[in-house]
């Protein structure tokens, strides 16, 4: 049975009077139950899925490419009238673009197919956003995702610590704990033959009210070559490099601000994918463990070696939270 | 195993019978261009031109329709290298007899065990590949197929055209 066999203007009217007021019921609203043309799902619409009336708000935004805060159409903050709670919507957008990092081109592809596939599959995993899905009347498969309330990695790591060294000893232990518990999350997807596809440190959040870090988004997937993970293992060097330095070593800066640091680099000690980035980081900051710079070494353009799985990157992570606990005296 | 007949396997046997696995690349083609070389004057050698296209997920494709015009387009297109291929091996010296070619589209993690998985059922004695010459970000992120193959084959040669 169609939704709006099961719920009329005036359900719908009497549901937003419920959660709002009446004095909020917006005078003028569509009911929508085919969302393929996303741009026509308007701010006070109603999306009607299978029984459940969303009551649409704002686009979320995402900050890419340099753009901070680009509206996502297909993305829609919604209050779910029958519940109260807030989720996201995300309708149906298949895009296909190519992903440049340094000199190699990657296929990218979104897919709501793939994301609905993990949210069934991460149910009851906490390190991911969770979820539910269905279909809407011309047969999109839309997510319905709960809302997180929290704040993203990389905004986390300007606040902790007076300096590096300050963050190093005091707050990192403990991120690295979590870090291990997020790469531990990626394998758990890798294991059953899935990728993440976009791992970005705006992809994890801090969950505020449970306090635990979560990745978002897996609607990305992308060509693979020989390497079926290696974009994923990519991803997750980046993240380590930026939290081991609390935030990018950049080249141009340590020329302008600390010119023998500037010096004393190699080609080598560079990220492997974008040359402006430090990766050996135990030229920076000397108290780092070796069996961490180690770690980071595989990120570097100077890697004789590369991490071809979780496993293999968790193995050494395990000896590196050691050696950091031992430098620290912190074990977490 | 696919329907493809290997009856003639047990003949293969007595001969040097080399897989090239090959793609749509210009290593590729210098692949097979150095095979021609190398082995035109032999009677006794067999090839197997062989194309694995790994088949996208699913997800790559809004509808089953773009799908099946994905697979119709690529194994015309790679139907059409092959044949390219085959008509160099002949070119220099081959007969059509000493040729098979095999172009094998399916899902798959990785192409160079794939590849393995044919040279095991195939029962060849040489892989033939050509080399991309990647960078090292590229090896890095998209991985190596002819490296792969360099330290996984068992039971055979390995020929890496640079």
């Amino acid at each position: 049975m169609a939704s709006a066999d099961i719920l009329s203007r005036n359900d719908i009217i009497d549901l937003i009077t419920a959660y709002a007021g009446s004095e909020r019921v917006p005078p003028k609203f569509k009911i929508i139950t085919d969302t393929s043309d996303f741009y026509r799902v308007d701010y006070n619409d109603v999306v009607l899925l299978a029984d459940t009336a969303f009551w649409v708000k704002r686009c979320e935004k995402e900050g890419r490419f340099g753009i901070d805060e680009q509206p996502k159409y297909w993305v829609r903050r919604a209050i779910d009238l029958q519940t109260g709670a807030t989720k996201i919507l995300k309708l149906v957008f298949h895009e296909k673009f190519d992903t440049k990092i340094g000199d190699i081109v990657i296929k990218c592809f979104r897919s709501p197919k793939k994301e609905a596939r993990l949210l069934d599959l991460v149910a009851g995993h906490d390190q991911f956003m969770h979820g539910t899905w269905t279909l809407d009347s011309a047969g999109n498969i839309i997510r319905i995702l709960d809302f997180i309330y929290g704040r993203t990695f990389d905004q986390l790591l300007d606040e902790l610590g007076n300096d590096h060294h300050d963050y190093f000893h005091n707050h990192f232990p403990k991120l690295l704990t979590h870090y291990r518990e997020l790469v531990r999350a990626i394998k758990f997807l890798h294991d059953h033959g899935e990728k993440h596809g976009d791992i970005r440190r705006d992809h994890i959040i801090l969950d505020r009210e449970r306090q635990i870090y979560r990745w978002i988004d897996f609607d990305y997937n992308y060509m693979h070559g020989e390497s079926m993970f290696g974009f994923d293992l990519h991803g997750l060097g980046n993240i380590l490099i930026f939290l081991v330095g609390r935030g990018d070593i950049l080249t141009h800066d340590l020329y302008h601000q600390q010119r023998p640091l500037f010096d004393s680099l190699w080609g080598e000690d560079l990220n492997i994918s974008y040359k402006n980035r430090v990766a050996n980081l135990e030229k920076i900051f000397p108290y780092i463990p070796a069996s961490l710079n180690r770690v980071l070494l595989h990120f570097s353009q100077g890697a004789k070696i590369f991490y071809e799985t979780t496993d293999q990157m968790l193995a050494d992570l395990a000896i590196a939270q050691d050696d950091v606990a031992t430098v620290t005296g912190r074990t977490s | 195993m696919s329907a493809q007949n290997f009856s003639d396997i047990g003949r293969r046997d007595s001969e040097r019978h080399l897989l090239a696995a090959v793609d749509e690349s210009e290593n590729s083609r210098r692949a097979v261009l150095y095979l021609a070389d190398f082995f035109g004057d032999y009677r006794d050698v067999f090839i197997t031109l062989l194309s694995i296209v790994a088949e996208p997920s699913e997800d790559y494709f809004a509808t089953e329709g773009e799908r099946a015009e994905w697979l119709s387009d690529k194994r015309t297109t790679m139907d059409k290298k092959l044949a390219e291929y085959r008509e160099i091996l002949l070119g220099a010296g081959f007969t059509p007899t000493q040729i098979d070619v095999r172009l094998v589209i399916r899902p798959c993690t990785s192409i160079a065990d794939a590849i393995l998985e044919e040279q095991d059922k195939l029962r060849c004695c040489i892989v033939a590949v050509g080399r991309r010459g990647l960078s090292h970000n590229a090896e890095f992120i998209l991985g190596s197929t002819s490296s792969k193959i360099l330290h996984h084959a068992k039971h055979c040669a390995v020929l890496v055209v640079e």
